[in-house]
């Protein structure tokens, strides 16, 4: 598959990716997607100068949909970042929020107690003075990760196998999704496999900078992955973050062996649910549920160019209606929310999605991205689900 | 009008001489009948020469290079990218050229360092993994506009002047003695008359023409070079085919954009400069063998200038007539009182400035020596100003900023912090401010917008003027430079000027750009309409 | 297996009308989409035919017509099909609460920025500019660092334009932007969205301006597909507003792009974003599937039938290299000068087309594509917009009107 190119040489200048940055729109210190990125880029050729308004970009990914030239706008942008910290250092609290499955690996040692130290006055106090935002909706950790329930699973075995990578988030903050991924698959005849060397997927490191340890998770995981994928095993993700970065992000800026078989494997599990419907293979056996939602795309879905798979699935199921916000960006853009000095503008730019869900009369809302449900619970006060969980929900004839 | 000496042509040349003179304290008043820089001066590679191109077949040229490369890159500063270059050679290139151009270039003093083929790949990763063998050279990037307009703003400091959209209609002597000039300007019409002791003919390719107002001839074929400007910089440093000079074979760097040039044929005429698509196919083909992802390279446009080549043999031709500069003293024809340069290149155009200002000094009896291998034509700017300029300046664009305003940088700077509307990005793509853009087009010598855009660089990046060509538009009228009335010719004439480059080169992301601006001014701003509507 | 009847390729206008003019008869459209447009940043005015080719105005669109060329889409489609896609237009703006206005018999002069008028021929109210031809004093409103919008560019050309010789007042309004990036229309017509911004603005335009102004402005009375700014502050200072014509970002082709998106989902289009066609599978002359290509891998969605609004070269529905041109989905023969040197005339307005701005797709009279002997390629696909060889859309003013009329009769089609 034909990866980005690094060039600007495509960009007319035509504003397009201005016009539709959610970040431009709430922040006027923000110069801008095309001057931060393509425009900047021809002069980063030159200078080793940093823009300051690098630093504003979420990588929400809205410039790459907005383009009409397919120029890879926020890999410009997120290039330049990486160069600017080979010579500057990130601050702590950058650290903090891209490390999270070291800090989560930590804190899984007493979840309990970190869980209280997270979200009390005084860890809060302390957080706010490295930079971390104490209105943010941080997450909890789970009791116990995903990876250790699974394995006290007993699942019923098939010929079909499945891999699931489950992510940071869906590991150590929300493992009842990952459950709900396997119950699925397992409805549908796969046997799920769950690669526990992977490591985190690197989205938040790449976003602030830290490209050499992402590049190494990138060849990590790609080793570990490719052997499943060469034994034909779909690899399947339940987070649009993850999915970004393995079907993606890692081919646009890294050059890793492999990547591109491993890649062409990656499977949202709606998506893949829906390759199974095409080719008549999917468990349709729903149990007729009542209820109302909204749905929320991720940025990180819509630019994957792919539709948006969970809305029609949940739509197969009898009795289900779902609504489309089709209300722009949730603001968080991963760790960019919980910065203190990001978290309002993350607030502005979820500001209309925000709304939409207020005035809907409806009190839940399905989105695939953990980041997303943290941000649209804290700024729409709703219930958020991960849409397979509605699909295990009617399988289970609940 | 008085002045001492006149000088005609506002090109390199011209305004070396002028600035030299200014120096040494004699009254000098230049015309340039387009604008400062329209000639060659702006349509060549930008490259200011080690001197090996010349090594193996122009000796005495190739020393003259090397030597004013180094003076250069001291006083012009400025105008100068010191980004050093290579010369590369390929395996279809013969090795027997390769050994007389290192002993040609160790014999002229060139320093010409080898280094492997696998170190010019990581110096410059876009290059061709063929090469057999490479050198690095003291070449420089040199920015024609920037290099002409110092120039300018430092004679000026020294009193002289600068009239352009002024052509010379009448050269007036008596009894065989030069006394003046009668110039006319081709924008308001309005004649005058410029009394002097002395003329000095520096209009490059024009120089027959202006000769013949003088009753003498001057023998100058013009030939013309054709080049292309990619959008993005895919080398920091010039490149060159270790091979003996010919076509296509340099690439040059010029601040956020790749110069790939030259060609060499006869021209019709001086200003023989609109370029064509079979020249361009033919450069790339030429080029491609360097940078072998050339053909995914954008170009934004294609340019042409002719060079003033002079030779006693009327039959020299091309790259065989002498690009060492001649001193014409018309004395010998009968006229006193004014002396022609011609031939000679950009790198050397102080040397042969001095050569032509000591001549006039001579004549005139002046006594005074040539500062200008020793002094700056720009004060270095100092560490406040630079930070002052950092705070105002978008930021990848300050050093290029510094660089073209040279002493005027602290007065924009000042104008930019009392008034922040004036921090405006007028030109995006190559990053120029309102209050750069203010000051230049403010300036005696600036009438159209293309003047203001060879001071500035505004429309010379990505978008070609597509955006940017409007809102100078804007600005000239609000500040009163021109009627209201005027705006849409003012922006055809800019456009019609960035179309000749463009039109040679329809294809990739430029096509695309080319139907944006299309859709801008003609779809919704109906400047073909509008100028329609005029004529009626 | 999930099928559609038809995809759309292409999100601009002509795209989206197809889209909607599909689905209305009842198909299943999905509509893919690579990127926003020229749409988004346009000015999202119906412009359907203003000059000849040699640069000769029309007396209307309608009479313009029937003046032109065979080979020219409007002709291939027919002057009934213009009619009908016309009304289509303005019932469908009706139905989403945006009304346009106009039709075939006169022209919308609409004042630009650069002070010159251009002829359009469906325009929101907001830009009706009728209230100007009896007015005597006509207020031209700038704004303060607003960068693309020079008042005195208006009131000083304009004032040259028979019809348009007025007593020109110039108010500048200060909206309070302080600091960071360059101020465009977009940001000041997002002020305005917000009560604030609209108090601010009346407080400011009141103190200069005589109830029962005409009043010419950038195009900032708000940022959504609807009339509630203009009708606020048009009540509140008691005065008729007209939008001038401006570079991108345009805001008015904003607002049109976002009154059909909500219209095609409304009635139940798939879209599908960042889903770039790269080619197609077909059998005899019928295609029957079309395939992206994402980065991961490339993805087949079947269908009945396709339109292809691709948007020529700036959408990359048509792409030129230095020695080739084509098009990349389903290799249609594209009509191009032989000689790269002849695809632009010397000079840049030339009272001519531009023969580069005509090249493109040859297709019958049902926008089916065809070869040089004039036989289809494909039976079961359909050129509308841009694509579409015959006709220099910035020379005529044609470029929304050939996307409308040709999106909806593809739409009929399909």
């Amino acid at each position: 598959m034909k990866k980005h190119h690094y060039n600007p040489d495509a960009c007319t200048a035509c504003t397009s990716c201005v016009i539709h940055c959610p970040v431009a729109q709430a922040v006027r210190e923000f110069q801008g997607p095309k001057l931060a990125g393509p425009a900047g880029e021809r002069f980063r050729l030159q200078e080793d100068e940093w823009e300051s308004a690098l630093e504003y970009c979420s990588n929400c990914k809205n410039c790459d949909i907005s383009c009409p030239s397919r120029v890879p706008i926020s890999t410009l942008n997120m290039k330049a970042r990486a160069q600017y910290y080979k010579t500057h250092k990130q601050p702590l609290r950058d650290w903090i929020l891209s490390h999270g499955e070291q800090m989560a690996k930590m804190a899984g040692l007493t979840p309990g107690l970190a869980n209280l130290g997270m979200n009390n006055v005084v860890s809060k106090a302390i957080l706010k003075t490295i930079g971390i935002s104490n209105k943010a909706p941080l997450p909890a950790y789970a009791s116990e990760s995903f990876i250790k329930q699974f394995k006290k699973i007993k699942q019923q075995t098939y010929a079909n196998k499945a891999v699931f990578y489950p992510g940071c988030f869906v590991n150590y903050n929300q493992p009842q999704v990952g459950l709900d991924v396997v119950a699925v698959l397992q409805a549908n005849k796969f046997e799920v496999i769950v690669p526990e060397a992977a490591v985190c997927c690197s989205s938040p490191l790449v976003v602030n900078g830290y490209m050499d340890e992402a590049e190494a998770n990138a060849h990590k995981n790609i080793a570990i992955l490719q052997d499943y994928v060469k034994k034909g095993y779909p690899i399947i993700t339940a987070c649009t973050s993850c999915g970004l970065m393995l079907k993606q992000e890692y081919q646009e800026l890294f050059t890793i062996e492999g990547i591109e078989q491993v890649a062409s494997h990656i499977y949202d599990i709606a998506e893949f649910l829906l390759e199974l419907y095409d080719k008549g293979q999917l468990n349709t056996n729903f149990a007729k549920q009542t209820g109302r939602y909204l749905y929320h795309a991720p940025c990180h879905l819509r630019v994957q160019g792919i539709g948006t798979p969970s809305l029609e699935l949940v739509r197969m199921i009898p009795g289900i209606e779902v609504i489309d916000a089709d209300a722009g960006c949730c603001g968080i853009s991963g760790n960019y929310g919980f910065k203190a000095d990001k978290h309002d503008i993350a607030m502005a730019v979820g500001n209309t999605l925000f709304e939409t869900i207020k005035t809907s009369g409806i009190d839940t809302v399905l989105s695939e991205c953990g980041t997303c449900r943290l941000q649209i619970a804290h700024g729409a006060g709703a219930k958020t689900v991960h849409p397979i969980s509605i699909v295990r929900a009617a399988y289970d004839r609940k | 009008m008085q002045a001492t000496v006149v000088v005609i042509g506002g090109g390199a040349t011209g305004v070396g001489i002028l600035r030299d003179l200014s120096m040494r304290g004699i009254k000098t008043v230049l015309v340039e009948q387009k604008d400062l820089a329209y000639g060659t001066s702006s349509r060549f590679h930008g490259l200011l020469h080690s001197g090996g191109r010349y090594a193996v077949k122009d000796a005495e040229s190739a020393q003259e290079c090397i030597e004013e490369n180094t003076i250069l890159r001291k006083v012009a500063r400025y105008a100068v990218e010191e980004t050093e270059g290579l010369f590369v050679r390929l395996p279809e290139d013969g090795e027997q050229f390769e050994s007389s151009w290192v002993t040609a270039c160790a014999k002229v003093g060139i320093p010409a360092i080898p280094i492997t083929p696998a170190e010019a790949n990581r110096l410059e990763p876009q290059l061709t993994r063929r090469i057999r063998s490479a050198y690095r050279v003291p070449d420089s990037a040199i920015d024609g506009f920037r290099l002409v307009w110092q120039n300018v703003m430092s004679a000026r400091q020294y009193g002289g002047e600068v009239l352009t959209y002024t052509e010379v209609t009448a050269i007036e002597h008596v009894n065989n003695q030069v006394a003046g000039v009668k110039v006319r300007n081709t924008i308001t019409g309005k004649t005058d008359s410029i009394a002097c002791d002395y003329i000095v003919n520096a209009a490059g390719s024009w120089v027959g023409h202006v000769a013949h107002l003088a009753g003498v001839d001057v023998h100058v074929k013009p030939d013309r070079g054709v080049l292309v400007a990619f959008n993005h910089r895919f080398t920091s440093r010039i490149v060159n085919r270790l091979r003996p000079a010919s076509d296509g074979d340099i690439f040059v760097p010029h601040g956020s954009i790749t110069i790939l040039g030259t060609t060499s044929s006869p021209a019709e005429r001086p200003d023989d400069t609109i370029p064509r698509t079979a020249e361009v196919a033919a450069l790339l083909k030429i080029g491609q063998p360097l940078f072998e992802n050339i053909y995914n390279y954008r170009i934004l446009r294609a340019f042409a200038g002719t060079r003033p080549l002079y030779s006693a043999d009327p039959n020299a031709a091309g790259r065989s007539a002498s690009r060492n500069f001649t001193i014409i003293d018309h004395e010998k024809d009968g006229l006193t009182g004014m002396a022609t340069i011609v031939g000679g290149k950009l790198t050397t155009y102080r040397l042969m400035a001095e050569k032509m200002a000591d001549r006039v000094c001579g004549k005139l009896g002046v006594d005074a020596a040539c500062r200008t291998a020793v002094e700056p034509m720009i004060a270095d700017a100092s560490a406040a100003d630079m930070a002052a300029a950092k705070r105002f300046f978008p930021a990848y664009s300050v050093n290029s900023a510094v660089s073209r305003l040279g002493a005027k940088l602290n007065e924009i700077v000042k104008v930019m912090e009392d008034n922040p509307a004036k921090r405006q990005l007028l030109c995006e793509c190559e990053m120029v401010t309102l209050a750069e853009v203010e000051a230049m087009a403010a300036d005696p010598t600036s009438y159209t917008l293309e003047d203001v855009r060879r001071k500035t660089r505004i429309g010379m990046g990505t978008c070609q003027g597509a955006f940017c060509g409007f809102r100078g538009v804007g600005v000239a009228v609000a500040n009163e430079f021109i009627p209201a009335q005027e705006a849409p010719n003012f922006i055809k004439d800019f456009l019609e000027a960035r179309w000749n480059g463009i039109r040679p080169v329809l294809w990739g992301n430029q096509l695309r750009e080319a139907e944006l601006m299309r859709g801008i001014y003609g779809a919704s701003l109906n400047i073909d309409g509008a100028v329609k509507h005029e004529n009626k | 297996m999930r099928t559609s009847d038809v995809i759309v390729i292409g999100g601009g206008l002509a795209g989206l009308t197809a889209a909607i003019a599909a689905v209305g008869r009842g198909r299943q459209v999905t509509l893919m989409t690579s990127g926003a447009g020229t749409l988004a940043i346009g000015g999202g005015t119906i412009d359907l035919l203003g000059y000849l080719e040699n640069n000769t105005l029309v007396a209307t669109p309608r009479a313009g017509l029937s003046l032109l060329p065979p080979e020219h889409p409007y002709s291939k489609v027919g002057s009934q099909v213009v009619e009908d896609a016309v009304q289509f237009f303005l019932t469908m703006c009706q139905e989403e609460s945006f009304a346009y206005t106009g039709g075939l018999d006169q022209i919308q002069w609409l004042p630009t920025a650069i002070g010159t008028v251009k002829p359009s021929c469906l325009v929101p109210l907001t830009m009706d500019s009728t209230p100007i031809q009896t007015a005597s004093q006509v207020v031209v409103v700038g704004f303060t660092r607003l960068k693309d919008y020079f008042p005195e560019l208006i009131s000083k050309g304009l004032g040259t334009i028979p019809g348009f010789q007025k007593e020109y007042q110039e108010i500048v309004v200060d909206p309070g932007f302080t600091g960071g990036r360059d101020v465009t229309t977009l940001d000041i017509a997002r002020w305005l969205d917000t009560i604030q911004g609209q108090q601010v603005c009346r407080e400011q335009l009141v103190k200069h301006m005589k109830p029962g102004s005409v009043v010419i402005i950038p195009p900032v009375l708000g940022s959504r597909p609807s009339y509630v700014v203009r009708d606020t502050l048009e009540k509140m200072l008691n005065c008729k507003f007209v939008e001038a014509v401006i570079m991108p970002t345009a805001v008015v082709g904003l607002r049109l792009r976002a009154m059909l998106l909500q219209r095609a989902k409304r009635l139940g289009v798939t879209i599908m974003e960042q889903a770039h066609v790269v080619k197609a599978v077909q059998e005899s002359k019928r295609v029957t599937a079309v395939i992206t290509g994402n980065v991961d891998r490339e993805r087949s969605y079947p269908t009945k039938a396709v339109v292809l609004a691709t948007g020529g070269f700036f959408g990359g529905g048509i792409v030129a290299e230095h020695d080739s041109i084509g098009e990349p989905i389903f290799d249609l023969p594209v009509t191009a000068p032989a000689e790269r040197e002849e695809w632009g005339t010397r000079n840049l307005f030339a009272d001519a087309a531009q023969p580069f701005a005509k090249i493109g797709i040859q297709v019958d009279t049902n926008l089916r594509p065809v070869n040089s002997e004039g036989q289809v390629v494909l039976e079961n696909v359909y050129v509308a917009g841009r694509n579409l060889a015959g006709y220099d859309y910035c020379l005529e003013k044609s470029g929304n009107g050939v996307a409308l009329v040709s999106g909806y009769k593809a739409g009929l089609n399909c």
